[in-house]
This record gives C-alpha cells, sequence and structure tokens, in this order.
C-alpha cells in the first residue's frame, strides 16, 4: 500500500516538474536547446509550417507554446446533473446542513 | 557594464504570469517565437496593453518588441504603484480581469499601494468576473495576510463584450511580507452568494438566473443569496449582456467560485465585431450550469476553485521560508503551468502528493523569501 502511494506520489511531481527531476535541465530547457541548433542552421525560413509546428511541441506536456493566457478553467463536458439524488447525496455532507448523525 | 543574462522563453502562452514573476525576481526576460507561425502574427492587442500598463506601474523598466511583436525584451525595473490619477484603457480583446489579476501580485510588493482605474469590459466568458474578484480572490489574498484596509475593488459600471465601456477601481494595499499559511481543511459549505448582473437587456435576465440557480442549490441549502445588480444608462456599457458569478463559503473560511457572462462575441481571430448574431444561451441555462459548476468545485474538495490554483501557488511560493501547505482538488492546466514557472523564476519547488483517500491533492512548498523593503516591519 505504502508503495503505490510513494510512486503515485512521483508520479505526480513528474507530470508537473518533468521526468529528470533531479537534472538541472529540464523539459522547457531541452526544448530551447534543440530549436536553438535549428536556428543556427539557417534554413527555418523555408520550413514547412507544420513541421516548425512539430518541433516547438517536444518538450512540452500541453503542446502548444502559444496556448491561451487564461486562469479560468471549467470543463464544460464534464459537468454533471446535480439534480440526480444520488450524486446530491455523494457531496451532502461537503455543506453543514449534511447529516452529521451517523 | 556587464552584459545581462536574459531568461529566454518561447510562445505567448503564460505571458502575464512570466512577466509578473520576472519582475518580482529581478529577472531579465527574453520571450521569442510570439505566434510566429499564426495568421496575426504577434503580441495581441491585450497583451500590449498589459505590457503597457507594466510601463506604467514601474520606473527604469526596459521593454523591447521588435517590429512583428514576435520577440519581445524584458528589463524589469522597481514597481511603484501610487495613487497618483492612474488610469489604464484596457484593450477589448480582453476583460479587465486578465489585468487584474497580475496587478494584484505586483502591487503587494509596490513602493506605494496602488489605486488604479482600468476600464473596458468587466464580464466576458473567458476570464473570472469583477464580481468573482470581489468575492473571492479578495478573500485569499486576506489568508495570506494582507490587511484588509484599503483592499477593495469598485465597481463603477460593467462593460460587456465586445464593446466594453466598464469601469472598475482597484485598491491594493503593500506588505512587508505575506504569511505562510497552512489551508488544508476546506471545512463545509455554510452559504452561497453571488451577483447575477445585466447590461442593455431587461432585468427579467437577472431573475431568471437567480431563480435557475437557487432551484439546484435549494436540495444542498437554504442560505443562499444572489444579488441582483441591473445595470441601465450610463452604467451598462456599451454592449448588451448578462451573467452570474457564485461562491460558497466554507465554515472555514475558504471561497470557492464559478462565473460566467453571456454576450455576443468577437471573432477569435480578427476582433472584429461579428456581423450575424447567433443565438445566445438563455438566462435559465446560464443559471443553472453555472451552479453545476460551482457544485462539481465543492465536489473536488480543494481550499480554492480550479480558476484561483495559479494564483494560491504564487501566493505561496513567495512567502517567507516557512512551509506553505495547500490543498487542492485536480491540477488545472493552467496550475501546473503556475508551477512550472515557479521554479524556472524562483527557484521554488513544490512537493506534491496525492491523498487517495479523499482524491485531492496536497502541495507543499518553502517560500522564496520575498520581501518589500520600502514597507518597514511592523
Amino acid at each position: 500500500m505504502e508503495r503505490t502511494v510513494s510512486r503515485q506520489n512521483t508520479n505526480l511531481m513528474q507530470l508537473v516538474y518533468g521526468k529528470s527531476t533531479s537534472a538541472s535541465t529540464t523539459a522547457m530547457d531541452e526544448a530551447q536547446d534543440s530549436s536553438g541548433d535549428e536556428e543556427s542552421d539557417g534554413d527555418e525560413f523555408f520550413k514547412p509550417k507544420g513541421e516548425g509546428k512539430k518541433n516547438l511541441r517536444e518538450g512540452f506536456d500541453d503542446g502548444n507554446v502559444n496556448s491561451e493566457d487564461c486562469s479560468k478553467f471549467i470543463n464544460y463536458e464534464t459537468l454533471k446533473n446535480w439534480k440526480d439524488e444520488e450524486l446530491i447525496q455523494s457531496i451532502r455532507d461537503r455543506f453543514v446542513t449534511g447529516d452529521w448523525e451517523k | 557594464m556587464g552584459k545581462l543574462q536574459y531568461k529566454k522563453m518561447k510562445g505567448s502562452s503564460n505571458l502575464r504570469q512570466r512577466l509578473v514573476l520576472a519582475t518580482l525576481s529581478s529577472t531579465p526576460l527574453l520571450i521569442e517565437d510570439i505566434r510566429a507561425e499564426h495568421t496575426l502574427p504577434g503580441l495581441h492587442p491585450h497583451e500590449i496593453s498589459f505590457l503597457r500598463l507594466l510601463e506604467k506601474l514601474c520606473d527604469d523598466c526596459s521593454l523591447i518588441i521588435n517590429e512583428t511583436g514576435t520577440k519581445l525584451k524584458y528589463q524589469p525595473g522597481t514597481i511603484m504603484g501610487g495613487t497618483h490619477d492612474l488610469v489604464h484603457d484596457c484593450a477589448l480583446t480582453r476583460s479587465i480581469s486578465y489585468y487584474l489579476e497580475p496587478l494584484l501580485v505586483l502591487a503587494l510588493f509596490s513602493k506605494k499601494p496602488l489605486t488604479i482605474t482600468l476600464r473596458g469590459i468587466t464580464n466576458d466568458s473567458k476570464d473570472p468576473s469583477v464580481d468573482t474578484f470581489r468575492s473571492t480572490t479578495l478573500q485569499l489574498l486576506k489568508r495570506f495576510g494582507v490587511p484588509s484596509e484599503g483592499l477593495d475593488l469598485r465597481i463603477v459600471s460593467r462593460g460587456s463584450a465586445p464593446l466594453g465601456g466598464g469601469e472598475v477601481i482597484l485598491s491594493i494595499p503593500i506588505v512587508h511580507c505575506l504569511n505562510a499559511v497552512n489551508l488544508t481543511d476546506v471545512g463545509m459549505v455554510k452559504r452561497i452568494r453571488g451577483v447575477a448582473y445585466s447590461t442593455r437587456v431587461s432585468f427579467q435576465f437577472d431573475n431568471s438566473m437567480i431563480h435557475s440557480a437557487r432551484g439546484i442549490f435549494n436540495r444542498f441549502i437554504p442560505d443562499v443569496y444572489i444579488f441582483s445588480d441591473h445595470k441601465k444608462g450610463p452604467a451598462a456599457g456599451n454592449s448588451p449582456g448578462y451573467g452570474i458569478s457564485l461562491v460558497a463559503e466554507t465554515n472555514e473560511g475558504c471561497y470557492i467560485s464559478a462565473d460566467t457572462a453571456i454576450s455576443y462575441g468577437r471573432t477569435e481571430e480578427t476582433g472584429e465585431i461579428e456581423e450575424e448574431k447567433k443565438e445566445l444561451m438563455p438566462p435559465e441555462e446560464v443559471g443553472e450550469q453555472i451552479a453545476s459548476v460551482l457544485l462539481g468545485e465543492i465536489e473536488q474538495g480543494g481550499v480554492v476553485d480550479s480558476t484561483h490554483q495559479g494564483l494560491l501557488f504564487i501566493l505561496c511560493a513567495l512567502c517567507p521560508q516557512d512551509v506553505s501547505k495547500v490543498r487542492v482538488g485536480k491540477l488545472s492546466p493552467y496550475g501546473i503551468e503556475t508551477l512550472r514557472h515557479i521554479r524556472d523564476f524562483l527557484g521554488v519547488k513544490f512537493v506534491i502528493k496525492p491523498d487517495p483517500s479523499t482524491e485531492t491533492v496536497i502541495l507543499k512548498c518553502v517560500g522564496c523569501g520575498m520581501k518589500n523593503l520600502s514597507r518597514k516591519a511592523s
């Protein structure tokens, strides 16, 4: 049991900070290095559009370096139907009006 | 003078956070490839507008943008703050909250307390609304020891997208340093508050949203009050729109929020106003939907909602060298990006542990010891 917990723990750290948590170079630095090399060979001007994008994506979990700068996060797809009695019961105790007798 | 070492980054993502953290940590910053391959390359109007705002507030900073706007060189200066007739007209491609979020963090560490008037769109669907900012974001600051005197956001008039016309006045006090927090107990929801607003439409829109939202909450808790804020005349801005912001308060002093706004938008890329008007979501559905979003956030069991994770992490990282511990629900993509930027700029790394019994995540960190030397410790 303890082992699974610790594994989950490292996974979450990895998800956020990249695989080699001990090394100082991170996923982001690596991505910069690799694309820095490409710039120097001067061919970039005529590179097909899709290819350039593909290169940018390497090293990023979320893919796009130009993703929108937006703190708000609502996932309308996972929205549940909160009129459902079972769902209501599932978070009933998060409210002061919940059933605290049991 | 030696050559400055610029921190190099790519792309337009998290631009505000990068600039804020660069300013606070006095790190010169070079961002390249900003939408280099897009049809409309370079910085967008709201980003330029934010950069101008940053220039306004900081002394001795230097901002260089190349011709196409795909490259940005920033050398931070001193954050001045102040109250001297500061007015900023925000670009109408994003709402005022886009500017409020980074301002909030910067202003805490400026030389003088900040009071600034911001004009533009007060409510839109992309950013948290100004109501949420008042009810939730400012409350979060108090947990970190920010005094409540001088901490205020006044909504003078509202403006919906696309034409805006709203105005808010933001006041932020300065702190010597923040207090480390231990926010692991979310507590139980004791009441739900909210604001439904409408501009240039019938006040019935407010009532419908309030009624349908209440309908959802009635099964959970009786203490629900949603204010109606119907604006007309000049206070209603230039465009029709309506929306709702809800906040659940717990007995442990946590605030969980959800909001949205409905209005005729602009087309994504060009920023032009749409020619044919699309069908808007009816107010009944809006109320019901946002009530459901709020319940979803409550279900997650974090001390903040997913929208505020980023701010929470930044504040924790700016604390004195003391351990902060917080509990959040699922990590949001923006929250994860924030954690990475905090590591890159401030050198603060969080210890992230899942808590399987409640399906939440516990984060711990030692603050970077940020101090505002212009304010003496009292």
